[in-house]
């Protein structure tokens, strides 16, 4: 235990002097961290260039076209008169959608003819085109539904039976923990959680074999021989470190953004705690293994950039081959992330993220045991070495 | 001339004798752009899992829940009670559950609304939006047909009944991405990106491993002095290997994900060779800051989502606060993505771009004389380190 403890305190001083582990630890995590907030500081895509090619000019199509203006989403920039001017201005990028009136609408409406009102969206940029369509498809319906309306109302049908006419079927939608689809509350804790794996995997590749590279494995060696208590010591180092940057995210980042719950903060810190530990597994083994800094970091950068698309938080698991899907299991980051969900987003109790945990602690249960393995042989092979 | 092929020779050997340099510009793009480009294989995502609780079990009930399950977006799951669907929820079997309430047939038949009633689980976006979207179509659809039907029985004939019934109808066209499937928006930006970091880290980490192996003296007696020299000879290596890889994705990764190109190849050459001459000059200026390779990539590593998540391709740029306009301004990356997009995409050609290629010849010269700048200190530095 005393030697554990000296292995720590032994750990932490190289940690808070090399800069190799102070730099992504401690100062590029509240950098990039801070950055991620203040992207999404808006919140929503809102007031989206549009124009609108009105044939009709009528009373029917400038209501409609206001109020398509009011709602937050939309906000008309361009008049266009033909469908070539309204690819120019799409192609231009000046705007992500349009509206056509065409002729004659107020006075199809009003003999019974139909007529279509066309929308169009530049689907190359898919987050504003769903804006826009969302905002502007309620108005145009609507528009249509106040037709349908009117007319019922004037062939003498009770205001009650008229308004089940045009809308039967009521649709009541509850949208649960994120009512508005604010992108601050979706992505900027989802990306934070990501950059602190990443922050993780990155330094912890390298606890191990920097011993050697450094040529401070003697000194290690003169506290113990054991590679299990070697590792044990830099694993609970490396696992307090990790700890400042939870208590950096929760206590500063979250509250700076809006986005704290303080109900979620001890199940939060439970399930970092072992993605912290699956992370910093996975690097000490790959640090037992290789002794090439430059090859480890390597593995650890291609190991940790994917894990974000990989995890299903912008496009679903269940929709990638399942090659992807299994690959994305490889990865502590897609567990975490699982768990997260519900013990953050969804405010659940721990329990609902039980198989998370249990993959979680799979993770470290087969890492830590390997590194100790290679580890040991290492150890061995030097000193023998040493003694020779 | 010679000069700029003795650096040229002299980086290749460097790239081709540093395994760590070499995988990361000569295999990490390749691997990254199958890898990355796998995940939107199907572009789309379907059958996203809703909870149904049916309490009417009527036809009618029926009829809204098949036409539900016949989409090819949603797929069923019959559950017998809220609280059964709410655990269902709560475990990520399912995205949302729809409760029928009881009468729903009876009401409908006896011409007074009904609710149905859907509950979304929205902490991920796409697939509640896309519940959200498919719901209210059908349930707008079978509403048409519930007001169709009242039509017919007044007397009216098929073609009346249908102009009462949907006086206004929304034609909606989204271009460039008919489907609006995600895989289809971001597959040709994230291969765009692909190229960007493994170029920008490689440019990057080849300069400092020149510092760091103390090869700066050698380089700048190679270039007889000549900064100029020194940075052509240098970059030569990398814009024809990343030119090459540009083909190559816009060839081979497009076809294989069925990307389709609407613009002119020549106008993303144009537009390609200048943004990758872009990002060497940042990489080679960055990498001019660092004393070690290993810490360039451990640093590097942090740079991918930042840049891709500011260039307002994910996020529009309108919706991006004033600083962070400011810094994605700085990127070659942001007018890059903007012309690309619409060539790629829309079919646009250079001259709907001129304002995005005039921002990156802009960028571009602007580097290459802050790189010049930093050459020009470290060479000095270097002869008073000598003296």
């Amino acid at each position: 235990m005393k030697r554990i403890s000296h292995i720590i305190l032994r750990e932490w001083k190289r940690i808070f002097s090399i800069p190799n582990f102070y730099a992504i630890l401690l100062i590029i995590p509240p950098i990039i961290f801070l950055f991620y907030g203040l992207i999404y500081q808006k919140q929503f895509a809102r007031e989206l260039p549009m124009a609108v090619w009105d044939e009709d000019r009528s009373e029917l199509s400038r209501t409609l076209t206001d109020m398509m203006e009011q709602d937050p989403n939309i906000r008309f920039t361009h008049t266009a008169v033909s469908n070539a001017e309204i690819e120019t201005l799409m192609k231009e990028g000046k705007i992500f959608g349009a509206v056509h009136f065409p002729k004659n609408l107020e006075a199809n409406a009003k003999r019974n003819a139909q007529s279509n009102v066309t929308l169009y969206t530049n689907g190359a940029y898919l987050v504003p085109a769903k804006m826009i369509y969302k905002g502007a498809a309620a108005i145009i319906i609507k528009g249509g539904l106040a037709v349908v309306l009117q007319k019922a109302q004037k062939q003498g049908m009770a205001a009650g039976m008229a308004n089940t006419l045009v809308q039967p079927i009521r649709l009541n939608t509850t949208t649960l923990y994120n009512p508005d689809f604010n992108y601050q509350l979706y992505l900027t804790p989802g990306l934070i959680t990501v950059g602190l794996q990443m922050a993780l995997i990155v330094a912890s590749v390298l606890i191990l074999n920097i011993e050697f590279r450094r040529k401070t494995i003697g000194d290690l060696l003169q506290i113990s021989h054991s590679a299990s208590e070697i590792i044990m010591g830099k694993l609970l180092a490396h696992l307090t470190v990790s700890w400042i940057l939870f208590f950096l995210v929760s206590l500063v980042v979250f509250p700076l953004f809006h986005l704290e719950k303080p109900t979620t903060d001890l199940n939060f810190f439970l399930l970092y705690t072992l993605m912290s530990l699956a992370c910093i597994g996975i690097g000490l083994m790959v640090s037992a293994i290789s002794d090439n800094l430059l090859f480890v970091t390597d593995l650890a950068l291609f190991f940790t950039s994917p894990a974000f698309v990989f995890s299903g938080f912008t496009f679903p698991r269940w929709a990638m081959p399942w090659y992807d899907q299994f690959y994305a299991d490889l990865m502590p980051y897609t567990h975490f992330l699982d768990g997260f969900i519900k013990i953050y987003f969804m405010e659940l109790p721990l329990r609902y993220a039980e198989s998370e945990i249990v993959k979680l602690l799979l993770f470290t249960g087969v890492t830590v045991p390997i590194a100790i393995v290679f580890f040991q042989r290492k150890l061995n092979h030097y000193l023998k070495n040493k003694t020779s | 001339m010679n000069t700029i092929r003795n650096i040229l020779f002299r980086e290749i050997r460097h790239v081709s004798k540093d395994a760590s340099l070499f995988l990361i510009i000569l295999l990490a793009p390749v691997l990254y752009a199958f890898m990355y480009g796998s995940i939107y294989l199907y572009k789309g995502e379907e059958k996203v899992r809703l909870a149904l609780v049916d309490s009417d079990g009527s036809a009618v009930s029926r009829t809204l829940t098949d036409q539900l399950n016949t989409t090819p977006m949603i797929e069923i799951v019959p559950v017998s009670s809220l609280d059964k669907a709410r655990e269902k929820m709560y475990h990520e079997d399912v995205q949302g559950f729809l409760y029928i309430p009881q009468n729903f047939e009876k009401d409908i038949f006896g011409l007074k609304q009904t609710d149905v009633n859907l509950v979304l689980n929205a902490s991920r976006f796409l697939p509640s939006s896309d519940l959200l979207n498919t719901v209210t179509k059908v349930c707008l659809t079978v509403g048409a047909g519930v007001r169709k039907t009242y039509f017919n029985k007044q007397g009216m004939g098929e073609d009346e009944a249908m102009k009462m019934t949907n006086p206004i109808n929304m034609d909606y066209r989204p271009l460039y991405n008919s489907g609006m499937t995600y895989g289809a928006f971001l597959l040709p930006g994230l291969l765009a990106i692909i190229l960007q970091q493994t170029l920008l880290i490689g440019a990057a980490a080849s300069f400092a491993s020149e510092r760091e192996g103390k090869r700066l003296p050698e380089l700048f007696q190679m270039s007889g002095g000549r900064t100029s020299a020194l940075i052509i000879g240098k970059a030569f290596f990398y814009f024809v290997v990343f030119m090459i890889f540009g083909f190559f994705f816009l060839t081979v990764n497009f076809s294989v994900l069925g990307i389709r190109i609407r613009g002119g190849g020549l106008d993303l050459a144009v537009l390609a060779a200048l943004f990758i001459s872009s990002i060497i000059i940042l990489g080679m200026l960055i990498g001019s800051f660092f004393r070690s390779k290993l810490f360039t990539f451990q640093v590097m590593v942090f740079s991918s989502y930042p840049i891709f998540l500011v260039t307002g391709y994910s996020m529009p740029y309108q919706a991006l606060p004033p600083a962070i306009q400011f810094f994605s301004d700085l990127l070659p990356t942001s007018p890059f993505l903007k012309a690309y997009i619409s060539v790629v995409q829309a079919g646009g050609s250079l001259a709907d771009n001129i304002p995005a290629i005039i921002h990156l010849v802009v960028l571009w010269l602007a580097f290459l004389v802050v790189l010049m700048w930093r050459i020009h200190y470290l060479k000095g530095k270097t002869i008073d380190d000598k003296n």
